[in-house]
């Protein structure tokens, strides 16, 4: 017996996964996260399910441990060492206000106060060429000032160390020397691409998180060995793919943003197995829904992002799927402003009290209960039955706080609730499509987490999405997700020059030494593979596009096909270019993978007749009354059938809606494949 | 008439309208190949109705384009009629008789048509890196005499007609400015982003109609300034003054620029009256601008809100025509918003006594330290220019020490050049970017710092080192608070000891000489006897504040690294009280 298990640690629960190699079947558990120790929480959850550790081949983890120690401020006492004349880098940031018309605004505070933050002697031109060599004895004594300040970690970032590391490397010897205790950064090892600001940030957050993060995965490691746990153990990262203990050790800042990528990388499968190479994947929770694009595949990346907003937030400039966020999901409040006007969202009542109907003394109508009333969530059968939901109560909240105000009756509330949510959760779909240049026409809409299937067919009818996909086990996809998902490391390295004018053998060198890092990161044996890019722009732009290169292409200099490739990106995202403007090159990119098994999922039955489990009274977005409208249990409906809306799909822990006009059918793998109605 | 929206439709297009603008910015900033544009954001992009009614702008960027493209469609509307407009058409026009800034602020705007009436405009304005005239970049500063002197004006002229391009016209404005093809390529992402626009107005036209369309915006205009109303009525009724001034304006020494609010509350109504400000002047800094007094509203009353016509309509907003804010053509406005945001601080500390909690100290009140140097690199004989615009400290707040190092409050999202970035693209080195230790004015809530950057030039070059224009009137504390540190431009030449103040444009210097660009610092808020003296032991831990000051102005008697409290105790006692307490303290 062969089990590959996926364990998603989130704020409220602890998700496992597994798949039996043997059998092809998938088992789940769910049980109570155990903030004081998380690890308890882990190991239960492989008791609930019955897994033998002994048996688990994989065992794959994602966890919110680095994000929430940051935003929590429960991180190390870091000191901080920079170059002469740069001590204030970090506090003055870039000097910008997104806030435009905000007197009161807040600029990021630093994880680090200016008295632990340390000048030493030494200077890098951009050339990479010393201007100063590196003094010695100060760094020792910034060692000592750190020792008396009791620091637990250490971040190092010199000036222009992206082009010459080799002063941050003399000065971390210095340091682990001086201070074997501590958990030291050195920001070319985190990130080798200019801007120093970001650097710093970046460098100061994985010290920052360092030791509690490092802490954590050793403590993960030494238990599961103490359960006989012989399998590989991987960590889940923000860029979509996974890591060793050792590579999340040195840098856990990568763990960051690993919550919402395990449902794109499901996506991005789910689509590629049907056929849809272009897929906008869609998650809907109980707090926000999030969207992302997927293209040939790939999930969209960005190079960076703000942890806790752009406005307050700290920069973190790693790899992260690209995924937009809005504060709408099924316990979204909706209430009225203070002009008169209905608002949903963003505040969420949460798992605890939880929507109306939950009966668990939640006052306020959510996105949950609207869909209750509008009989589009079962008052019945709801997790399968276990949880009877209250809907009179749900209609008696939304009269009173929605309904009396407008001089609605509860389902026309409920139903205005339900648009507005649409609305809010198209906007942030076109974000990642339409703003970036896509045609959503061209999409397939994977819909995924609780909400998303009963949402995802009106969202995709707003933006003229054709089809949706329901996939199986949609409410458990994020971590079916990091089952499915490749060993992933990100590198950078700012390469300033004009592209005619391009060192190719030295990009070729550069590649080559990427290459060589990665291998050092990567599972010893994995089949890895290498994907390089240019970060290029004309000359006077400020933003740069990653366009794919081969080593072939770098070994024979060919710098046309490389224009040329730009040219025609630029065209596509912007629709315009200019053969005859000077191309300079910014960075060089690598992305190294390595590639972990693929799932294969036993299908489900096909042939036979679907036959609804009931009638149900369901409102619709006619604005009329309540309809008959059958109500199928997707365990029911074997492969190849096909169904017209108006229909509802119910399954453990989440319902498809089919409004009249959709036409459902079922893939031979189980998926549901919505053919979206024009309104 | 299509009945009154419901409120789902209400809430869509309340959403929609500002996201059109914002997508219209996105696609310009990404495209453009000009720092003003892309690291500046120097731009803003909006919807119009015909009849000038702000229907959406964008959110972020540069505060002080707020609200202010109206009078560019009313005035083409008055040109070319409203059946002088055909699909496919494209203005341009920078002529300051109507739009009241620099000509490098070049607008292009396009109509949008439904079923073929004319509903609204689609129109971004956007800094050029070059529109002719003496110099490059910023209409050549305060010492340009006219528009001519400034560049090329245009008015009102349709550079595609029914979507046919007028080729004299652009072969016009190709020859007489610098970087043709930088400004005419900026020229194309502004054409892009204006019919960006059309594609999601007629996916709302279509989907709601335009009876409906129309009443919605109707409503969300009443709903946004009811808003308003509802913030200004909780402050008391009265009449509430300032005062402040500019030390000159760039060419007359010593002839201040008097700067003076008196904000009227009036129920819900708020009027804001800038009479008393400075005639128009000789020197540039002239403008047709209710920036001034709008940002400060705004600011006042929903800053986090998207901005549309509802948003001041319970504002009234009185400059005379022949004020430095209401400047007559052909005054010269190459730097026209110099004054702006010492206007927006004046107004607020005109408010201080009516919302004690509301109002912090004045802000570093200049457009930033700019960091300027321009030269030839012998390495490579290509022209390189050092470009960054470095901010200062803002003012104490009711409740919190102010910001360091940020951006006027005229600038939004206006970020400075990493030193990497700097020294990747120019011969310089930067020494050091360092917030100023006692920079920050003493409070009870303290000023931010303000900054240093040293500069060294490898290569001969020349500077730009205007003097500032808030030094003699420094940043203003409140409720007692002490002024903050002024700014200046200091440069060192080789074989010099000390650096020297300057005030000089595109001042030569040899090969390793060093600029200090040095930013000003927030104004205290409240009485800095009354700061809590651990906090002052902090700021000397941190090195924000001196240990001598920390003795000076806050009596803060520092044994070691603890607060001698019985010693701090009978000093304080002893400096007793400070006098009247009053909100601003501008009057000179």
């Amino acid at each position: 017996m062969s089990l590959r298990v996926a364990i998603d640690i989130g704020g409220t629960f602890t998700d496992l996964i597994a798949f039996d190699e043997s059998s092809q079947e998938i088992l789940q558990a769910k049980s109570l996260t155990t903030p004081s120790d998380p690890v308890d929480g882990l190991i239960d959850c492989i008791h609930k399910a019955r897994l033998e550790p002994a048996a688990i081949s994989s065992l794959i983890h994602g966890s919110t441990i680095a994000i929430n120690t940051l935003i929590e401020r429960r991180g190390a006492n870091v000191g901080l060492i920079v170059t002469r004349g740069t001590r204030d880098a970090y506090t003055i940031g870039r000097g910008n206000r997104p806030e435009a018309y905000n007197i009161f605004f807040h600029r990021p505070r630093p994880l680090v106060p200016r008295h632990r933050t340390i000048e030493v002697q030494e200077r890098m031109l951009a050339s990479g060429e010393v201007r100063e060599p590196l003094c010695v004895n100060s760094v020792r004594a910034a060692c000592e000032v750190l020792a008396k300040e009791g620091v637990d970690a250490v971040a190092v970032c010199f000036l222009h160390s992206y082009a010459n590391p080799e002063h941050e490397r003399l000065a971390g010897e210095i340091i682990r020397e001086a201070l074997p205790d501590c958990y030291v950064s050195l920001s070319h090892e985190i990130l080798r691409e200019y801007r120093e600001y970001e650097r710093i940030s970046t460098s100061a957050v994985n010290s920052y998180i360092g030791p509690r993060v490092a802490g954590y995965v050793r403590n993960l490691q030494t238990r599961l060995d103490g359960l006989k746990f012989a399998g590989d153990l991987a960590i889940m990262q923000s860029n979509g793919g996974v890591m060793t203990p050792a590579a999340a050790f040195r840098r856990p800042v990568m763990m960051m943003e690993s919550g919402p990528v395990g449902g794109i990388i499901a996506a991005a499968q789910v689509g590629m197995a049907l056929g849809f190479r272009d897929v906008v994947s869609f998650d809907m929770g109980g707090t926000t829904a999030k969207a992302s694009l997927v293209r040939e595949g790939e999930a969209a990346m960005a190079e960076g992002y703000y942890v806790g907003g752009a406005a307050s937030g700290h920069p973190v400039m790693v790899s992260v799927v690209d995924v937009v966020e809005v504060g709408a999901g099924g316990g979204s409040i909706a209430w009225i402003d203070d002009v008169g006007a209905l608002k949903v969202g963003p505040r969420s009542a949460g798992a605890d009290p939880g929507p109306i109907a939950y009966r668990r003394g939640g006052q306020e109508p959510t996105i949950t209960d609207a869909n209750v009333i509008l009989g589009r969530i079962g008052a019945s059968d709801f997790l399968g039955g276990e949880m009877h939901l209250n809907r009179d109560g749900a209609i008696a909240g939304m009269l009173d706080r929605v309904g009396k105000a407008l001089d609605m009756d509860a389902a026309t509330a409920a139903r205005s609730v339900v648009q507005i949510a649409i609305a809010k959760m198209a906007l942030a779909v076109r974000e990642v499509s339409v703003e970036r240049g896509y045609d959503p026409r061209d999409f397939a809409m994977v819909a995924s987490g609780g909400a998303g299937p009963l949402h995802a067919v009106a969202i995709a009818r707003e933006l003229f999405i054709p089809t949706v996909v329901i996939p199986r086990f949609p409410s458990h996809f994020s971590a079916l997700g990091m089952l499915m998902a490749d060993e992933r490391h990100d590198f950078v390295r700012t390469f300033y020059c004009e592209l005619p004018e391009a060192d190719f053998a030295k990009l070729l060198a550069t590649y080559e030494d990427m290459v060589a890092e990665s291998n050092r990161m990567l599972t010893p044996g994995i089949a890895a593979a290498y994907q390089a890019f240019l970060d290029l722009r004309y000359i006077g732009q400020e933003f740069t596009l990653p366009v794919p290169v081969t080593p072939e292409q770098l070994a024979a200099g060919d710098r046309s096909a490389v224009r040329k490739a730009f040219d025609a990106l630029h065209e596509h995202r912007f629709a315009h270019h200019a053969e005859d403007e000077p191309v300079e090159i910014i960075n060089i990119r690598l992305v190294a993978t390595g590639r972990r098994p693929k799932l294969a999922l036993r299908s489900p039955a096909t042939g036979g007749a679907a036959t609804p489990k009931e009638i149900r009274q369901v409102y619709f977005d006619d604005g009329g009354p309540a309809v008959d409208c059958p109500v199928y249990r997707r365990d029911d409906l074997p492969g190849g059938t096909e169904l017209p809306g108006p229909a509802l799909i119910s399954e453990y822990g989440s319902t498809t809606v089919l409004f009249p006009g959709d036409r459902l059918t079922v893939a031979a793998t189980g998926e549901l494949l919505i053919s979206v109605g024009r309104a | 008439m299509a009945q009154k929206p419901d409120p789902v439709t209400l809430e869509v297009v309340r959403n929609a309208l500002p996201a059109i603008a914002n997508e219209m910015a996105a696609d310009l900033h990404r495209t453009s190949y000009n720092m003003m544009i892309y690291e500046v954001r120097d731009f803003c992009t909006a919807l119009i109705a015909p009849d000038g009614a702000l229907i959406s702008q964008n959110v972020g960027g540069v505060s002080h384009f707020v609200a202010d493209l109206g009078v560019i469609i009313e005035d083409g509307m008055k040109r070319y009629g409203r059946d002088g407009f055909q699909p496919g058409d494209v203005i341009i026009t920078n002529h300051q008789a109507v739009a009241g800034q620099h000509l490098n602020n070049v607008v292009i705007y396009t109509p949008y048509f439904f079923e073929g009436e004319l509903l609204m405009f689609s129109i971004v304005r956007a800094h050029w890196i070059d529109i002719g005239g003496v110099s490059t970049g910023f209409g050549g500063g305060p010492s340009v005499r006219d528009a001519w002197m400034e560049g090329l004006q245009l008015d009102q002229l349709k550079i595609h007609e029914a979507g046919k391009v007028n080729e004299v016209l652009l072969k016009v404005i190709r020859d007489n400015i610098r970087f043709p093809d930088a400004s005419l390529g900026d020229m194309r992402s502004q054409i892009a982003a204006c019919r960006l626009a059309f594609r999601r107005l007629d996916e709302l036209f279509q989907k709601f109609g335009r009876g409906t369309m129309l009443s919605a915006i109707t409503q969300i205009f009443d709903e946004t300034e009811a808003r308003c109303r509802k913030v200004v009525s909780a402050i008391p009724d009265g009449v509430y003054e300032a005062e402040s001034f500019l030390d000159n304006d760039g060419i007359l020494q010593g002839d201040r620029v008097r700067i003076h609010a008196k904000v009227t509350v009036d129920g819900g109504k708020m009027i804001i009256d800038l009479s008393g400000c400075s005639g128009e002047r000789k020197a540039a800094i002239n403008s047709r601008t209710f920036a001034g007094a709008r940002v400060a509203y705004k600011a006042l009353t929903a800053p986090l809100d998207p901005v549309n016509e509802g948003a001041f309509r319970a504002a009234e907003v009185i400059i005379p025509e022949g004020n430095i804010m209401m400047a007559r053509f052909p005054a010269p406005m190459a730097s026209w918003s110099t004054v702006i945001p010492t206007v927006v601080d004046t107004i607020l500390t005109a408010l201080a006594p009516a919302m004690k909690d509301g109002i912090p100290a004045a802000h570093h009140g200049l457009l930033g330290g700019a960091v300027v140097f321009f030269g030839v690199n012998p390495k490579t004989r290509k022209r390189f220019v050092v470009q960054s615009i470095e901010g200062g400290g803002w003012g104490g707040r009711p409740y919190e020490d102010g910001e360091s190092g940020s951006v006027s409050i005229c600038q939004g999202d206006v970020r400075n050049g990493s030193i990497e970035s700097i020294e990747l693209r120019s011969p310089v080195l930067v020494e050091e970017r360092s917030l100023r230790r006692d920079s920050g004015g003493a409070g009870r809530f303290r000023g931010g710092l303000g900054i240093d950057i040293r500069v060294r030039n490898f290569v001969e070059g020349r500077w730009n080192l205007h003097r500032p224009s808030r030094i003699d009137c420094p940043p203003w504390g409140v409720w007692n608070g002490r002024p903050g540190g002024t700014a200046d431009y200091l440069l060192r030449v080789p074989g010099e000891k000390e650096f020297r103040s300057m005030n000089a444009s595109q001042y030569p210097v040899p090969a390793d000489s060093e600029v200090i660009v040095r930013t000003g610092g927030g104004g205290g808020w409240g009485d800095p006897l009354e700061r809590d003296p651990e906090r002052v032991r902090e700021d000397v831990t941190e090195e924000m504040v001196s240990a001598e000051k920390a003795l000076n102005d806050y009596a803060v008697v520092l044994d070691g690294d603890r607060v001698d409290e019985a010693a701090t105790r009978q000093l304080r006692k002893s400096r007793g009280n400070a006098g009247a307490v009053k909100a601003g303290a501008v009057k000179k």
